[in-house]
């Protein structure tokens, strides 16, 4: 068995249980736990609309609150949507997707998949070296965050090594390097459950939570 | 009105005192330890857990936190503020327990020692943090976890934990039944008819020991308004104060007890209404908090002094005259009666009813930034420095609206800006909401007002 095959095979099954076990056992772990009754009258009007209202207004605060977060705001909201842009619309990805779901898509052309992917990379290695100055940031970050970094950032690279062949030089073929970069998604996929990469699977609940609770009290959240 | 400026100073003079009038508890340090991870463990339920989980490190909760805002300091970062809490969940009651064990370290005396600045000195439990979170995690709503493990563990500080157990002796700063009936009857010789001790009425008012000890007037006006509306209302000596220091020293049975007192007052009349003074902390106290305590539903309405007033005047049975003196004002919103209880648009409703130009500072409402002595801090003498760099950013702000007065509706945000006007020689006139109605009530009107609601409080 060649390393692509590997990657290709067993280790993308494994990786795939690992995320979705992980993600399970997680969810499982959090939601059997007790939940406190509430006893007081409710002030506002439907939780459930305050709640689902909130998963969306969460992701534009108001702009007193805003203005000293606009750097962290919109940062991330650059790195998330190159980050899509570059899984879910490079061509060779969407010809990933289609083998296993049985349908693609349309594909960006590859010049502007790899801008995506090339301002990605560098607003990552902005934040990484923010996380170690900042404040705030190099006071609350540990291990995962520094983990989480580097198994969201290694994928990006490899790939951008593989696009470009980068290593033929040292006589690397391209399906190592291929490899490599598939196995760096594949370390992603199983450290994904167990740090704060769990954050888009819990985002919906908690957004949701706290717009019903503090709607409770008659609080727009 | 203004402030009683001699009662002022001799109330500012035993709150200095009261640290060293405190009596530790003595307890052996693993106990504490032992008894902090326990209420940690049984406070958590399942949405604190997603939240816990949920925590990307994205630091934005400092950036709108008013003492990380003004200290620029990490570790002031609201989040870090539950790290023990987490800790505890992480090891203890995590899916991932066996994980984390490996790398989460367990907490220990030293952090406690060294967390409890950051639980009570510099976290006045605003909940502006829990606004900007884009996860969506109530981090003040875990505070109040925080706070029950130092209780438990015997690390509140000096202050509260005075002021706690006063309460439970019966009486604050001195103050207990008998002063406040002085009071009452002192009211009574210069001619205001208090009803007292009625056994059955529809509302029950409830005043504070900072009322009673230094706003005098916040009373008076209550009374006067309370007459002026020709409700069926009574005080009751079995169930008058409104502060909570169990709620803000984290000692639920405390909090418990000091409203049991309120509720078993109220149930015992009949009341339909419990009006809550001017006094941020106690309406959460007692309409959000006492009933999840206690495991039962308030029969009764708990409404906070603003929120009456503004339904008053909406409702049309409150007819004020047009303020004198100042006409712009701007109107500071108690943490704990909106972002924490939703009265929002009554004060504002009686500042128009009383002719004012509200002037919005850059953030209010909601948003609004604490005074700074929220949540007990005012009491803390340590934080004295912490508190007066908040009030200076939330002076920048009302001062940026050009307003000529600032309106409150807190006792306890009306004195921390009187210390913070003091020590910044800053000239704004502080008002009280309850005064500025209690002065201005239109008694032409009553006829037409005071006969609709007569023994009626729907």
């Amino acid at each position: 068995m060649t390393l692509l095959e590997f990657a290709r095979g067993p280790a993308m099954e494994w990786s795939l249980i690992i995320l979705v076990a992980g993600v399970v056992l997680r969810f499982a772990g959090i939601f059997l736990l007790t939940r406190h009754k509430t006893y007081f009258r409710t002030k506002g009007g439907s939780t459930l609309a305050a709640g689902l209202r909130t998963i969306g207004t969460r992701s534009a605060p108001t702009p007193d609150l805003e203005h000293r977060v606009r750097f962290s705001h919109y940062t991330g909201y650059l790195w998330h949507i190159g980050l899509f842009i570059t899984v879910l619309f490079y061509t060779p990805h969407i010809l990933f997707f289609e083998s296993i779901l049985g349908f693609g898509w349309p594909g960006l052309p590859t010049s502007v998949v790899l801008a995506a992917a090339a301002v990605t990379l560098a607003v990552l290695i902005a934040l990484l070296i923010r996380r170690m100055v900042h404040p705030v940031l190099k006071t609350i970050s540990g291990f995962d965050d520094y983990a989480s970094w580097f198994v969201t950032t290694l994928p990006l690279v490899t790939g951008l090594v593989a696009f470009g062949h980068i290593g033929a030089g040292f006589g690397w073929r391209y399906e190592t390097l291929l490899a490599v970069h598939i196995l760096s998604v594949e370390l992603l996929f199983v450290y994904f459950p167990f740090g704060k990469l769990f954050h888009p699977f819990s985002i919906w609940f908690t957004r949701y939570m706290i717009g019903g609770q503090m709607e409770q009290r008659g609080v727009r959240a | 009105m203004s402030l009683n400026r001699e009662a002022f100073n001799k109330f500012a003079e035993m709150a200095g005192q009261l640290a060293g009038m405190d009596t530790p508890v003595e307890m052996p340090d693993d106990q504490r330890v032992a008894n902090a991870k326990r209420v940690m463990m049984e406070k958590m339920d399942a949405p604190k857990a997603a939240m816990l989980e949920s925590c990307i490190h994205c630091g934005m909760c400092a950036e709108v936190c008013h003492f990380y805002m003004t200290q620029e300091d990490g570790k002031f970062t609201p989040i870090l503020k539950l790290d023990l809490l987490k800790r505890v969940y992480r090891r203890e009651l995590s899916p991932l327990r066996w994980m984390h064990r490996l790398y989460t370290r367990d907490v220990t005396i030293e952090d406690l020692e060294e967390w409890q600045e950051l639980v009570y000195d510099t976290c006045t439990v605003c909940g502006r943090c829990s606004l900007i979170c884009p996860m969506g995690i109530h981090i003040a709503a875990m505070m109040p976890i925080m706070r029950s493990a130092y209780s438990a563990a015997g690390m509140v500080p000096a202050e509260l934990h005075l002021m706690d157990t006063q309460q439970e002796q019966g009486h604050l700063f001195g103050v207990g039944k008998d002063e406040f009936m002085g009071l009452i009857e002192q009211l009574r010789s210069q001619g205001l008819e208090i009803p007292v001790d009625k056994d059955k009425a529809d509302i029950m008012v409830l005043t504070s020991v900072l009322d009673i000890m230094v706003s005098q007037d916040s009373l008076v006006a209550m009374i006067k308004i309370m007459n002026h509306l020709g409700y069926d209302w009574t005080f009751r000596t079995d169930g008058y104060e409104c502060a909570n220091f169990g709620m803000l020293s984290g000692n639920e049975e405390g909090h418990l007890k000091a409203s049991r007192k309120i509720i078993d007052a109220a149930v015992a009349i009949g009341a339909k209404k419990v009006i809550v003074a001017e006094c941020g902390h106690s309406y959460p106290a007692l309409r959000y908090e006492a009933p999840d305590i206690w495991g039962h539903a308030l029969p009764f309405e708990v409404l906070a002094t603003s929120e009456f007033l503004g339904q008053e005047v909406e409702k049309g049975t409150l007819k004020l005259k047009k303020a004198e003196g100042a006409h712009t004002v701007t109107f500071h919103d108690p943490c704990k009666n909106n972002r924490w209880g939703g009265v929002e648009k009554e004060p504002r409703a009686v500042l128009t009813a009383l002719g004012l130009e509200i002037r919005e500072p850059e953030s209010t409402g909601r948003t609004n930034i604490c005074c700074g002595g929220g949540g007990g801090a005012f009491l803390i003498n340590r934080t004295a420095d912490y508190r007066q760099r908040v009030f200076e950013l939330k002076r920048d702000q009302i001062e940026a609206t050009g307003s000529e007065a600032l309106v409150v509706s807190c006792g306890s945000c009306r004195l921390n800006f009187e210390v913070g006007k003091m020590k910044s020689n800053w000239g704004k006139p502080v008002e009280s909401l309850v005064e500025m109605v209690g002065d201005n009530l239109d008694d032409g009107a009553r006829g037409s007002t005071a006969g609709s609601p007569q023994n009626s409080t729907q």
